[in-house]
């Protein structure tokens, strides 16, 4: 896999590690 | 990894806190805006438009005079005809009834007067918010000119004239016109700012 994907795939999970922190803090409470 | 994730750990970062923001923008901004404005019609958007419009130059307002005088006209031309069971009464002569002329005066002076009786008694429609000099004209010309009538309106009299409000459909219930004209007609100007703002 090159490098440029790999960082690609982690920057997407970081991406959804935060809007998932984002649901738990706003969107559970509404 | 562990290599890649130090070098590129300023790139996951920025990801995290733009999904974070994404987030907070989907689940709390925009559901707060939707909240205001059902909450607080007057601060949204809508009413500064209704305002554009309110401060638009007046299109018909020459319109409710002479209509509403028409509109006399065909009542007690109504009227008449039954009273008096047939006999042939012009529609001057029922203007002339209404108004108490006397059969001397011009005809300028018999129209203006239910005219101006009218306004003694009509309010300013357009303190209602959401009601511009459009709105007014086309209400005078169904014979709607006071908070009382517009407060007194029930379901099926508001779906009745919104039908007849064309490009201004949905205002009357959007806009609460019912709720906003009871709080005028009882001059409860306080009730009224607490609920749609500043009058």
């Amino acid at each position: 896999m090159p490098i440029w994907m790999e960082v690609f795939v982690l920057m997407l999970l970081a991406y959804m590690a935060g809007l998932g922190i984002g649901w738990s803090i706003w969107g559970r409470a509404s | 990894m562990p290599e890649l994730l130090q070098e590129y750990w300023l790139l996951i970062l920025a990801a995290l806190v733009i999904g974070i923001v994404v987030a907070w923008w989907i689940f709390h901004a925009s559901r707060r805006t939707r909240v205001e404005l059902e909450d607080k019609p007057s601060e949204s958007g809508g009413a500064k438009r209704n305002q554009a419009l309110i401060d638009a130059p007046p299109v018909a307002s020459a319109a409710p005079g002479p209509i509403s005088v028409a509109a006399t006209a065909d009542k007690v031309a109504a009227t008449s005809a039954i009273a008096e069971a047939g006999a042939a009464v012009s529609a001057r002569e029922a203007i002339r009834k209404t108004a108490d002329v006397p059969p001397g005066e011009t005809p300028e002076a018999q129209t203006a007067r239910p005219r101006t009786e009218e306004t003694a008694q009509a309010d300013d429609l357009r303190r209602i918010k959401g009601l511009g000099p459009k709105l007014v004209s086309l209400l005078a010309e169904h014979g709607i000119t006071s908070f009382a009538q517009i407060a007194a309106w029930d379901d099926a009299e508001i779906d009745r004239i919104d039908a007849q409000l064309g490009r201004f459909q949905g205002r009357i219930r959007r806009d609460d016109w019912v709720a906003q004209a009871r709080f005028l007609a009882a001059e409860d100007i306080a009730g009224y700012e607490d609920r749609f703002g500043k009058v």
